[in-house]
């Protein structure tokens, strides 16, 4: 059992929450509109995430004598931005010829090959993680599957 | 309808960039605070994107159902993992555990909802979808 197994799982829970989430998010726009999902879910979201903070806050260990990490650069806090343009470019892909499906899986494609890239070469801070057979056998996979569960989705 | 798949492409690469900075900003700080700020700073683009926009508040906003605000708070905590995950096992592993955990829980939901148009082509999607995720984590470190 690898020591890394642990993230696999809260990667895999994040993605079952998305799919929650996104399914929210579409009752939320249903009403209204991709924005007005995207405005108040980031809205609730910094009110949850001060009271998370607040909480682990209250309930942090004492002497945690932690070394000090190293500074974020100034463009380490603007992720929201790049989050916040997703809901306008996928807003707009949804609302095109591609129609929902195609938009979804165009994007799932996009979302890996970035990924690859950033694995290889190290994007953003982040360290690098040349990538292997392996790698491009579990995103041949993924994708595959993906498209076959979308299509499947397109024909309901 | 180039420009729809540019569009869509982008969308998915702005979300692979979006977790990669946050995952940076939560190496130097934590990932509940580097979701904090995602959450923040996006907020704060999208009033500017309403005002632009205009029309933010829907005539229909008494109709939402009260449980379809929790996908903020969702949020809070799938940005977080997402920036734990991506620093300890890496962009590739994150992304595709996210959208396979994505699309069984999607499928799950849709046939809860008694959605089972196709169910061959769902289950082998799903099926290779897994032996994807199993082929991941065997990967050493």
């Amino acid at each position: 059992m690898s020591r890394s197994l642990p993230y696999f799982f809260v990667a895999f829970a994040a993605g079952c929450l998305m799919a929650v989430m996104t399914h929210l998010n579409a009752v939320t726009a249903f009403y209204g509109s991709p924005m007005f999902a995207s405005w108040v879910g980031h809205g609730a979201g910094t009110i949850a995430a001060i009271i998370i903070l607040a909480v682990l806050y209250l309930i942090r260990p004492k002497d945690t004598a932690s070394e000090p990490k190293p500074r974020a650069p100034w463009w380490a806090y603007l992720g929201g931005v790049s989050g916040a343009a997703t809901v306008i470019t996928a807003s707009l892909a949804v609302n095109s010829p591609l129609a929902l499906s195609g938009a979804i899986a165009l994007g799932l494609g996009g979302q890996v090959l970035f990924s690859l890239a950033a694995d290889q070469w190290g994007f953003f801070g982040l360290a690098a993680r040349k990538l292997d057979r392996r790698d491009l056998l579990t995103v041949a996979f993924i994708l595959a599957g993906s498209l076959l569960v979308i299509l499947a989705g397109a024909q309901a | 309808m180039i420009q729809a798949i540019l569009f869509a492409v982008t969308a998915g690469v702005l979300v692979g960039i979006s977790r990669q900075v946050n995952g940076r900003l939560s190496l130097s700080t934590s990932p509940m605070v580097s979701s904090f700020f995602n959450h923040i700073v996006g907020f704060a683009v999208m009033c500017v994107v309403a005002v632009i926009v205009g029309g933010l508040i829907p005539p229909t906003i008494r109709d939402i159902p009260y449980y379809a605000y929790l996908a903020g708070p969702f949020g809070v905590i799938f940005v977080a993992a997402g920036s734990l995950a991506i620093t300890r096992i890496g962009a590739v592993n994150t992304a595709v555990l996210i959208i396979g955990g994505q699309m069984i829980t999607g499928a799950a939901m849709d046939l809860a909802e008694g959605v089972t148009a196709a169910p061959l082509l769902r289950f082998s999607g799903l099926a290779l979808i897994l032996v994807g995720m199993l082929l991941a984590q065997g990967r050493r470190a």
